[in-house]
């Protein structure tokens, strides 16, 4: 998982190159008050341009640029060095029959849903609560955020060690209460539950730190009101709370959507030691998501053309599932 | 700090310039038009070679040119490959890990013949198996053979004295000569030493069958064979233990703490000694080893060689034949646990001597036999991938419990597909 990208920019209002704070003003700008200035060449900007350009090159060579190779590359077959060769649809006809990447959608969107859902009900919980605290304010946000700086390599190897089946800690004092070992990294439900509580661990206190900045901008009047008229905490929360932080919640939705289809590190660490497929997400691969069964295709059979088409069709996925979120989101508020 | 707008301006466009000329200068080592460049770089990953031999190589070239090591971490081919198709920055000379040499192949031109720069007047000292799996069907050899991972069975002898059996390798060597035998063998075990197992999984086992045969899952004429007769043989020993209760079922990393405790026997390469006694350090001396049940097989062992744009060929060959010379090689052997491709390093005192770890037993005497022995066999560029549903299909017999029979259909179904996306008939 890659981390989060920032809420977007807020929108600015759009400015011409018209009047505007004086310091930013272009020089030659005839002055303020004309009433519409007459469009200027886009040249005569090229310092402003030359300023914002390093992102620009950047983006484009590291993400615009491989995201439409990639593209075209689902259309070739290609080990990385040799020729390409141009095979049509080809890969996406053997993807359609590889029950491999069908497996792998499922596991993804079952260990997506394993962790999204208490990720996100979690963090609403934790922020409701950290809201009303009083003492320790900072120590409590600081000790619930710390999980998401935390190396995902890091905690997979310790999530790894805590959860083996024969040595693990778990196991370990399951056995003290006299429960017989669980098999947490072998049994194909259960491995998708450990990848789940990692992302959840890691997840949730990222997602209350935003409904925290949230319930902090809704008005204490409002709460006040409501007390007056007589409603508890909890119907506070679901008849207040709930439908003015709509937004942010379906923001963090989409954002978990996309984050939690992503994972990647976590089986891949967690299972990178299994003796017979590194990469193929452990036992049964029950851990295989399909990011990792594209890094296996690409990166370790250099099949590249496969794993472009692997992305491809999960990016359609991803779109299909964002836009379904949004509707349930989005579906109240019209009512 | 008020920074005005011009001296902003100024300073980015100071900064963009100095990052383009950086990149331009990181461009330049790789594209050196003459082919007798003073700087040669050296890739290799940590434990391919030994480190002295490296550094002495360093300085014994030192007057003619400039040796620079790096040491690649991380996922070494995937490097490789983006160095290679990009074009620049690529080594002089690089390793190349035994799994991955048949990928390489078919990018046969991204490197120099060995042959040409005189590798065919040398290359008897080098096991014949080895060095065919790095050369072209039409007789490039692109890779100078470093190591190899010969096979055998590592067991524990205060174990086997404990359940009446002989602990002498010979004699462990005659009762286990067969898969079957050693299967009997660790039935015996088991019923003398409860809750101890014979092998870890059953995986390992596979990959040790199929590499004792001479064919393996795709054929010279790129024919999908993974169905055929000795595959499914290789499967079914493969199985037999798990079956007969004695595979501990291990894929993940408690084999570290179950390799001191109720594993009494494990197969591996020579290099394997190493993890053993760095997992399980408790038990110097009751190890020993000796051939493995059915014949010995190769697992691992690397290459260096030499990518197409060396800067200086002549002199990058002199420097991989001096590092890789049977005298070196056995130095190697002896500071890395490197064991060499060159047979001639197996008489050196260096390799003679007895390992305490194994109670003094000289490991060379099972090693260097079993390095000879080895079959010649052609690995097709897609194997390394058409086998992992074959592993994959055996850890789910033993993680889910699925039907062997079941886990086979599956196995061949899926290595099939793989075959064929990867352009195999």
């Amino acid at each position: 998982m890659t981390s989060p990208p920032v809420a977007g920019p807020a929108a600015a209002p759009r400015r011409h190159g018209g009047p505007g704070p004086a310091r930013f003003r272009p020089r030659r700008t005839p002055p303020a008050g004309a009433v519409r200035p007459p469009r200027r060449r886009v040249l005569s900007y090229w310092r402003q341009y030359l300023a914002i350009s390093p992102f620009f090159l950047i983006f484009g060579a590291f993400s615009f640029f491989p995201v439409f190779y990639s593209l075209y590359l689902a259309f070739q077959r290609w080990d990385g060095m040799g020729t390409m060769q141009f095979v049509g649809l080809d890969q996406f006809r053997f993807l359609w029959d590889d029950p491999v990447f069908w497996m792998s959608i499922r596991n993804t969107l079952v260990i997506w849903v394993l962790s999204t859902v208490p990720t996100l009900f979690g963090a609403l919980v934790l922020a409701t609560l950290l809201h009303s605290v009083r003492r320790f304010k900072g120590f409590y946000r600081i000790a619930l955020y710390i999980p998401n700086v935390t190396s995902i390599v890091a905690v997979s190897i310790f999530f790894g060690a805590v959860f083996s089946n024969n040595f693990g800690l778990v196991n370990a004092v399951l056995g003290v209460v006299g429960i017989s070992p669980v098999p947490w990294l072998s049994n194909p439900w259960l491995i998708k539950l450990v990848i789940a509580l990692l992302m959840t661990w890691m997840w949730t206190g990222y997602n209350m730190i935003i409904y925290l900045a949230g319930l902090q901008a809704i008005p204490t009047q409002i709460y006040e009101a409501a007390k007056l008229d007589g409603a508890g905490p909890v119907r506070t929360f679901f008849q207040i709370t709930m439908p003015i932080m709509r937004p942010i919640i379906l923001f963090t939705v989409v954002i978990s959507t996309i984050n939690g289809l992503q994972s990647f590190s976590e089986p891949q660490v967690l299972f990178g030691s299994n003796a017979a497929n590194p990469n193929l997400g452990g036992p049964g691969q029950a851990g295989l998501t399909t990011l990792l069964y594209f890094y296996q295709s690409a990166f370790v059979n250099n099949d590249y053309g496969y794993g472009a088409a692997i992305v491809w069709a999960f990016f359609v996925l991803i779109m299909v599932l964002v836009v379904v979120n949004w509707r349930i989101v989005q579906r109240g508020r019209k009512s | 700090m008020d920074l005005s707008r011009r001296g902003f301006l100024q300073a980015a466009a100071l900064t963009a310039a100095a990052s383009g000329l950086t990149v331009a200068c990181g461009n330049g080592s790789g594209s050196a038009g003459s082919k007798n460049g003073k700087n040669l770089t050296l890739w290799y990953w940590g434990g391919a070679l030994s480190d002295k031999v490296v550094a002495e190589a360093k300085t014994h070239f030192g007057k003619e040119v400039k040796l620079t090591v790096a040491s690649i971490g991380g996922d070494f081919k995937s490097k490789l490959v983006t160095t290679l198709s990009a074009g620049t920055s690529v080594p002089d000379i690089t390793g190349i890990k035994g799994e991955d040499m048949a990928s390489f192949l078919p990018n046969a031109n991204r490197f120099l013949d060995l042959n040409d720069l005189g590798f065919k007047e040398i290359s008897s000292k080098y096991l014949d198996w080895k060095t065919k799996l790095a050369r072209t069907e039409d007789g490039k050899q692109i890779g100078f053979p470093i190591d190899i991972g010969p096979t055998a069975l590592f067991y524990r002898a205060d174990q086997f004295d404990k359940a009446g059996l002989p602990t002498d390798p010979d004699k462990v060597a005659a009762e286990a000569g067969t898969w079957e035998d050693y299967f009997a063998l660790g039935v015996e075990l088991r019923k003398k030493l409860p809750g101890t197992y014979l092998i870890n999984n059953i995986s390992s086992v596979f990959d040790m069958a199929v590499g004792q045969g001479t064919e393996r899952f795709i054929d010279r004429d790129n024919r999908f064979i993974g169905d055929q007769d000795h595959i499914r043989k290789a499967w079914t020993t493969a199985v037999r233990p798990y079956t007969l209760g004695l595979d501990a079922k291990i894929n993940d990393n408690s084999w570290n703490a179950a390799i001191g405790k109720n594993l009494t026997t494990e197969l591996g390469a020579a290099w394997h000694a190493l993890d053993i006694e760095q997992a399980a350090p408790n038990t110097k001396g009751k190890w020993r080893v000796c051939a493995m049940p059915g014949g010995p097989a190769n697992q691992g062992g690397s290459y260096l060689a030499l990518p197409k744009q060396c800067r200086n060929p002549e002199e990058a060959f002199k420097i991989i034949s001096w590092i890789l010379s049977p005298e070196n090689d056995a130095r190697g052997f002896a500071d890395a646990a490197i064991f060499p491709a060159a047979p001639a390093a197996y008489s050196m005192p260096a390799m003679t001597g007895g390992d305490p770890f194994f109670g003094g037993q000289k490991v060379i005497e099972v090693f260097g036999p079993a390095a000879k022995a080895i079959p010649a066999s052609y690995e097709a560029p897609a194997d390394a991938a058409v086998m992992a549903p074959y592993k994959t299909a055996l850890t789910s017999i033993e993680a889910k419990g699925v039907k062997p029979d079941d886990a086979w259909q599956d196995a061949v179904s899926q290595a099939k597909q793989i075959a064929r996306r990867q352009g195999v008939k």
